[in-house]
């Protein structure tokens, strides 16, 4: 009886149910709307970087606090060996999808064609294992990483460098990059750089290094300078095959991605070492269960390596993701407080209308908590109406803006992201949004409510 | 109907005064103040009389004599400031809110002047509200509404809203309200103001033979003597005092 008079006053009063319904449902669209970005940058930004980097990267102890200072000590002894314990564990088998390694390095980079040189952070890998990473997909969120550009041959002397890099090498032209200019000091007419000459001549005395360096395959030649883990300097010349952009200027500025033999013969002339060892795992939502395995795997190898999820190497999807959860919750309670004083005003006028009516049924017998549980029962269907009504906007607009294809860039990708507007993706948050909603305006009903329960029965009653 | 009534006679709990017949009230020395404004104004001073079962008993008196007061506190929706209050035997003087709300759903039934119909719901829904207080099924509950608009002679309109009747027809409902919880005691405060003069003999008419068909208490208060059947216990109220 409680909810067939609730839902009758509520259609009695049309017009202010529909527009308190209105508002609740407005101010839940916008928290489904806003939680559904979030939600694709959870999925969309973390599968990003899962594609580049990893769920799991394995590092030698001690590498990430100091690593930095002195990178020769604490590379990873021998990368191989360690894959192969992993490789080698039943349990792990099936869960993960790529292991690879990779080098970290730095350097000198030099054009000598340009006469340009310039430092460059590197990154050596496995192409055809990066090339698989890159097309992870563990939430089935539809966002395939773009190529690498680096060819799957392992013995490859070609290199993608940063956009930024390809312009400062004055290279852009030579790649033909869009929306890449040469600077204009760079290009023939400039004189050459003479320390990119000095070691450009270094090449050239390497006669298997000859043909590259002569240009033959029409790509930009790269001269890479770096120090082995001697301390001892040493020089590759490749070839540029693409230039990409990064997420960050001054990593775009002095990127380049190499083949991993490359870099290995460049700083550790040949030995099994490597920076770190990359983790890709099938499931994401494993990642802790299969970096306790991994440790324990290590521990019991005896090597002096741990594993690392990818947040705890790099902050910066924490960062981004925490942001927008702060943005979301100050919204989210921006929506709530609106909401709460739209409730209150409409009960509190609602109970004065019905002053007689608590009197009435305060003086046939009903306790106080029967008068304040037929409020109650008329906010809370008033939110789930709200609710519903927050839900088919949501689903809807969502649905044309996801299928409009909006990219946008995150602070931490070099690429755009197609822009999906999760909102039945994440179920639990979807729930939890309309339980919050129906919830809110129970609670913003509690003191008109309680007001009408504690209303003198005699002066009720004498009312209008 | 009024199993209330046969129980409380065989546990002997029942008062009489002066008379054969139970007692279904009794006011000792009641006094009650109201404040308006900042202005302490009393309604009834030291009322003491008694109320006999199963009478249909009149109150009278010009406006502002303390009728309404009177009824309020008989009907527990209101306390007196001092004295006693006995009901079917039972002191109710210092009843808690919700002691007394339980007191009123077992025992008293109001009719108002202005009817007091819950408008979004049916005339049977209407009758059938005060149930929910009493351990009953729903389909006992929709069956005795249903059988005492039957009694009221709105057996054919039960669907209707208080909205769609008239209003003698609204009264009606409202006396079939009153009495579908079987109450030992039912208080009506001028059923008949809102009423046209053929329509309030009607409705004087109807509590007075459910009053004998139910063999219930009635205590009406009203101003309009003229409706008051002869031989009816009246008691009379000026500036506060029982006359």
């Amino acid at each position: 009886m409680i909810w067939k008079i609730a839902f009758r006053n509520l259609v009695k009063n049309a017009r202010r149910s529909v527009t308190t319904a209105l508002a609740i449902g407005v101010g839940g669209l916008a928290a489904l709307l806003l939680g559904g970005f979030v939600t694709s940058i959870w999925y969309g930004v973390q599968t990003s970087m899962i594609q580049d980097q990893g769920n799991l990267q394995i590092y030698r102890n001690g590498y990430l606090e100091f690593g930095a200072a002195n990178p020769e000590a604490y590379t990873i002894p021998d990368w191989q060996a360690a894959i192969d314990v992993i490789r080698a564990d039943a349990a792990l088998a099936a869960e993960i999808a790529v292991i690879t390694p990779r080098i970290d390095l730095s350097g000198v980079a030099g054009n000598a064609a340009t006469g340009n040189s310039k430092t460059f952070i590197g990154q050596g890998v496995v192409a055809a294992d990066l090339a698989k990473m890159r097309q992870w997909d563990g939430w089935n969120i539809g966002e395939a990483g773009l190529p690498t550009g680096l060819p799957e041959d392992p013995a490859s002397e070609e290199v993608v460098v940063g956009l930024g890099m390809a312009r400062m090498l004055g290279v852009c032209e030579a790649l033909a990059v869009p929306d890449c200019k040469d600077a204009p000091e760079a290009g023939a007419g400039r004189e050459a750089d003479p320390s990119a000459a000095e070691y450009t001549g270094l090449v050239a005395g390497d006669a298997d290094l000859a043909g590259i360096t002569a240009g033959g395959t029409g790509q930009p030649q790269l001269n890479l300078m770096a120090a082995t883990t001697e301390g001892v300097p040493n020089i590759i010349a490749v070839r540029i095959a693409a230039a990409k952009a990064q997420a960050v200027r001054a990593l775009d500025n002095a990127f380049v991605l190499l083949p991993f033999d490359q870099a290995r013969a460049l700083v550790f002339d040949g030995s099994p070492e490597a920076t770190t060892i990359m983790v890709q795992i099938q499931d994401p939502d494993r990642a802790d269960a299969v970096k306790a395995r991994i440790q324990t795997l290590l521990g019991e190898a005896g090597m002096d390596l741990s594993a690392y999820h990818f947040t705890e190497v790099d902050p910066t999807f924490t960062r981004i993701f925490g942001m927008f959860a702060f943005i979301f919750a100050v919204v989210s309670a921006v929506l709530a407080l609106v909401i709460v004083f739209t409730i209150f005003n409409t009960v509190s006028m609602t109970v004065v209308e019905r002053v007689k009516e608590i009197g009435t049924i305060r003086a046939m017998g009903f306790r106080r908590g029967f008068v304040g549980r037929l409020f109650l029962a008329e906010s809370a269907l008033t939110g789930l109406f709200g609710a519903a009504l927050a839900l088919a906007l949501g689903v809807g607009l969502s649905r044309m803006v996801n299928s409009a294809g909006v990219q946008w860039t995150p602070p931490s990708n070099a690429t755009p992201l197609t822009v999906r507007l999760m909102v039945l993706e994440n179920p639990t948050f979807a729930i939890s949004v309309l339980l919050f909603l129906v919830v809110i305006a129970v609670l913003a009903a509690v003191l008109p409510t309680f007001r009408a329960a504690r209303l003198n029965i005699v002066q009720s009653l004498q009312r209008g | 109907m009024n199993q209330h009534i046969e129980a409380a006679q065989l546990d002997g709990q029942t008062i009489t005064a002066g008379s054969a017949a139970p007692c279904a009230a009794r006011f000792e020395a009641v006094t009650k103040d109201y404040r308006l404004d900042k202005v302490k104004v009393r309604a009834l001073t030291e009322v003491s009389c008694t109320i006999l079962a199963g009478t249909t008993t009149f109150i009278t008196g010009p406006s502002g004599s303390g009728k309404s007061t009177f009824l309020n506190i008989l009907g527990l929706v209101d306390r007196p400031d001092a004295g006693r209050l006995e009901l079917f035997g039972a002191d109710v003087t210092g009843l808690g809110d919700a002691a007394a709300a339980d007191f009123r759903a077992r025992n008293i039934g109001f009719i108002f002047q202005s009817f007091n119909l819950i408008p979004v719901l049916s005339l049977r829904e209407n009758v059938e509200f005060p149930l929910l207080r009493q351990p009953m099924s729903g389909r006992a509950r929709r069956d005795r509404a249903a059988a005492y608009l039957e009694a009221v002679g709105l057996g054919g309109l039960m669907d209707r809203r208080p909205g769609e009747i008239s209003g003698g027809q609204r009264q009606r409902v409202a006396v079939a309200r009153a009495l579908a919880p079987e109450p030992r005691l039912i208080v009506a405060d001028e059923p008949t103001a809102n009423l046209d003069t053929r329509t309030s003999r009607e409705i004087v008419a109807l509590l007075a033979r459910m009053q004998a068909e139910f063999n219930t208490t009635v205590v009406i208060c009203t101003h309009e003597t003229q409706l008051i059947p002869p031989h009816s216990p009246v008691i009379e109220i000026i500036d506060g005092r029982v006359v």
